[in-house]
Formats: structure tokens, sequence, C-alpha cells
């Protein structure tokens, strides 16, 4: 197996308003990211970013003067979250580059509020509405008023409901116990934008209805911010190494866009990249210690634990009701906060955490050492030790 | 005032919006390998054929899941909180996009059967696309 570790991990402060600049942020995350495994940039010879970044590789390249073997990016905004890690992983395997960054940066509720309409909308001919098969927004979605994630996941959120057999009741009792616990664990997490706003599952059933099933509470925060990683070779600086085991980065008919027409988030085709992630990593389910599941919405959640097999499918919710996703569960999951609570940096925040879990550096640190998971769609990584 | 409702039309989806406006709903079939598909698009989905073309649905199909939104500000949505978004899955097998009219929202339920009906996008323009909507088909007590 090729030994390729995650050896820092920076970021920003997370806010609703940076006041600074999305190339500001980004140089901060980055810099505290090198600073963390005491890497120079002189010795750093590849970058990763999200296509959707408004920081491009040349800028950073500028502020840090660096001299690049290699860059990449990854498509699709979340979908290709864990993605970054693996096109690092690969270039790093292949000796294409020996230290590779990967960074998002967004002022998401300051300057693009990434839960709206707008973000996707075209704007021709005067006209908001996008033209094509996309969903939300597109010409076929957004007549009806799917012009938003969140609205199209309170799509996801009924099917699956109806699916798992839930009443309405128990969907808002698993979706709640997501929100509740992930508010439960941004209380301990300084960096957590929500950290100071406790949550119960009565305050999470008052939450204001956005869009049946969902609420509020079940949508993933906006936020100002930037998170970094560096990949290299070999254990390098202070902190414990975090290996790459098994990365993923999965595309399947309709998954890019979040629309309809294809598969629920724990269907056939997400179950079998899923296991592969974990077949690869030569994991099974119960040997992770903890995960980081992407969560745009709480929904997510569910059908990301049973599209990677921690539960069955349908069963996330019933287990989810019973167990939760706490320090106690059999999973605990986005024990940052996650989105919900801790930030939105577009699933690098939840990569960063997974890392402390890793390190044994969280601040809701599990106290085992293994294996965990990072999952967003069909886009995957597992750390260990 | 920018609407965010008036689909954008295209050469592939031309025949599909000008169906609707004659209360018929067109999907997709290929005479290559005889499959449907919905939306409409240059090839088919199954076997990448070209000769794809259009034709009439039955209209009915099930109520494949929805949402009551109740946010959205913007045009013409915030003058409608709080209204249905829905999935139908046609008899025929493509799932739409779509909205579901003639019922109460709260009896709404997964699964229950639903026929398309037209309507303009915009009362008021008499140049207005036509959208494919869903009512509920009443079941004989
Ligand atoms: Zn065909």
């Amino acid at each position: 197996m090729s030994r390729v570790a995650i050896v820092g991990v920076g970021q920003t402060r997370y806010s609703r308003e940076s006041g600074r600049s999305e190339w500001q942020l980004a140089v901060e995350a980055i810099s505290n990211a090198l600073t963390d495994c005491g890497i120079d940039p002189g010795d750093v010879d590849g970058l990763v970013r999200y296509s959707y970044d408004n920081v491009d590789e040349a800028m950073i390249v500028r502020s840090f003067g660096l001299k690049l073997r290699y860059y990449s990016q990854t498509g699709f905004g979340g979908l290709g979250a864990p993605a970054t890690l693996a096109h690092a992983y690969a270039a790093v395997a292949s000796g294409q580059a020996r230290v590779v960054v990967c960074y998002r940066s967004l002022n998401g509720r300051s300057t693009t509020r990434y839960g709206r309409a707008e973000r996707s909308l075209g704007t021709g001919g005067g006209d908001l509405i996008a033209t094509g098969d996309r969903a939300p927004s597109g010409a076929f979605a957004g007549p009806y008023g799917m012009l938003s994630p969140g609205q199209v996941m309170a799509m996801w959120a009924r099917r699956y409901q109806w699916e798992a057999g839930l009443t309405e009741d128990e969907l808002a009792a698993a979706m709640g116990r997501i929100a509740v616990d992930q508010r439960a664990y941004a209380r301990a997490n300084p960096d957590a934008v929500m950290g100071g706003r406790p949550l119960d599952q009565a305050g999470y059933l008052a939450g204001r209805v956005i869009a049946t099933p969902l609420r509020i509470f079940d949508l993933a925060l906006e936020t100002d911010g930037a998170a970094a990683l560096v990949v290299t070779d070999a254990a390098v600086g202070p902190r414990p190494a975090v290996w790459i085991r098994s990365a993923i980065q999965g595309l399947i008919p309709y998954a890019e866009s979040i629309a309809t027409y294809g598969e629920l988030r724990n269907g056939p085709t997400y179950r079998s990249l899923g296991s592969r992630l974990l077949q690869d990593a030569d994991v099974k389910p119960a040997d992770l210690v903890s995960a980081s599941i992407y969560d745009a919405t709480s929904v997510s959640v569910l059908l990301g634990l049973e599209g990677y097999g921690i539960y069955p499918v349908n069963g996330a919710a019933r287990a989810v009701i019973e167990h939760g996703i706490g320090p106690e569960s059999p999973l605990p999951v986005n024990t940052s906060g996650g989105h919900l609570s801790e930030a939105y940096v577009h699933g690098m925040n939840l990569v960063i955490e997974a890392v402390r879990q890793v390190r044994g550096e969280s601040m809701n640190q599990i106290p085992r050492s293994g294996p965990v998971l990072v999952a967003s769609g069909p886009s995957g990584l597992v750390l260990a030790p | 005032m920018a609407r965010a409702d008036v689909p954008t039309i295209d050469s592939a989806s031309a025949p599909y919006w000008e169906a609707a406006r004659e209360g018929r709903l067109m999907i997709a079939s290929c005479g290559a390998c005889s499959k449907v598909h919905h939306y409409p698009r240059p090839f088919c989905p199954h076997c990448w054929s070209e000769d794809v073309h259009p034709v009439e649905a039955t209209g009915s199909g099930t109520l494949y899941t929805y949402s009551i939104v109740y946010v959205n500000d913007l045009a013409p949505f915030k003058d409608r909180l709080p209204y249905v978004a829905a999935i139908v899955a046609l008899d025929e097998g493509p799932r739409l996009m779509t909205t579901i009219e003639g019922a109460d929202p709260g009896d709404l339920q997964v699964g229950m059967p639903v026929t398309a009906a037209f309507r303009p996008v915009d009362g008021d323009d008499p140049d207005s696309p036509y959208l494919t909507v869903f009512t509920p088909i009443k079941e004989h007590a």
C-alpha cells in the first residue's frame, strides 16, 4: 500500500461575515496548514482546488512563490470535497508531486449565499431561470419552485420517509437527533459558529419549517471561511501522520446536480461505491471509529450512513432515533458539529475534523484509535493512524 | 422584475413545451431501442441513438415525492407560499418535476395516483409557456 499522509491542516476563523477577500482567507488557511506540519512553501509542488473556488491556482502560486509540478481541480462542489484529497493521494503515490496542498475558500454567507437559488440560476435574458436539465433550477425544475438545494433535498427526505416506512414524526425524530447531536458537538468546539446556541429536540421541532419535511435546523449553515490540508509521502512535522488508506471520486448519473431522476444516495450504485471504498482500505463498517458525512441537510447523513454500509438500507433512521450519532453511539458522526453547526466550508472542515479524530486532537475526541470515514455522496476517504 | 419560473426552451425541448400548450404531455422515445425517457435530449440515454422523437404519455402516474415549500423570496413564489413542489413517476417509467394542484397539501401521500393538467406559467402573458402540473385522481368512496 502506498504511504501517503495528511500531515497538516489549517483554517481561518469561521463567521457570517469575514470582512476579507476569499483570496486572503485561502492564504491564511494554507499558511496555517503549512505551519501545522512545519513545511516550507518552497517545498510545496502540488495544488488541488475546487473548480467552484474563486481563488485560482495562480493566485496561490503568486502568493507563496510556489513552483508547482502538479495541479488539479475537483468538480461539482461538495460532491468532490473528499476527492481533493484523492487527487493529492494519487499525485503523491505516483510521484507526480511530493507535497500537495488542498484548499477551499468561500465567503459563503457575505458574498454568494450558498443556500440560495441565485447561485445556480442563470441570468440570461433578464430571467433568472437556468436552462437545461439541472435540479435545482433547470428548465424542468425551476418553474415549479425547485430552485435551491434545500428544496430538492426536501424531496429526498420525503421519499426516504416513504421507502423506509417511517411516520412523519419518526423522520423528524431521526433528523432532529442528527441536528441535536451535531449541535452538542459544536458546543465543545470553539470554532463552531453555532457553539453558543444549545438545541434540544423540542427546539428542533419548534424550528421554522423551510420546505417540508425539513426545518431550519436540518439545513447547512452559510459561512465565510477557508480550510486547507497538506499531503505528502512521509510522516512530517510534530503532529501524528494521518494515512490515506483509500479514496474514491465517484460520479453516476444525476449525482452531480442533485436532481431527482436517479437513485437516492442510499441506492445500489452508491452502496457499491461505498463498499468498494471500505474494501480498498481493508476496513469493515464496524471497524470505523468515527465519520464525517457531508450534511448539506440532515437527511444526507441518514442516506450516507446507509450508502456506506453503516446501517442497512432504510435502517439508519430507526438506528439514529435509538442511538443518535453522539460520542456513545455505534458510529459518532460530524464530531465538530459539521455543516449544520460548526461551519459550511463545503466539506473541507469535515475532512479536517476527520484528521483531528485520527490524530487524537478533536474537541470531541472519540477515545478509540482506528479508521475514520469521510463521505460525500459518491466521493470518500478512509483515513487511519 | 425577473421571474424565477420561466423556463428556457431549446430545440430539444421545444416539442415538449409546444405540446403542453395543447394539453399533451410528451416524453421522448427512442426509435433504436424503443425505451422512453424524460426530459427531452438530443440522443437516447439508454443506447445513444439520435433517433429520438416525442411520444404522448398517458399523463397518469403516482406521486413519487413532494415538499410543501414555506420559504422562497423569489418572484413569483414569494406571493404563493406555501406551494407544493413534487416529483411524479409516470406510468411509462420516467419521473418528472412538477407541482400538485387541486388538493389540500395536507392530503398528499407518496404513491397516490395523479393525472396531468396544463396551465400557463404566467396567466397574464398570452405567449406564456405551459406547465405540466398534476392533480390527484379522485378514488371513488
Ligand atoms: Zn435508445
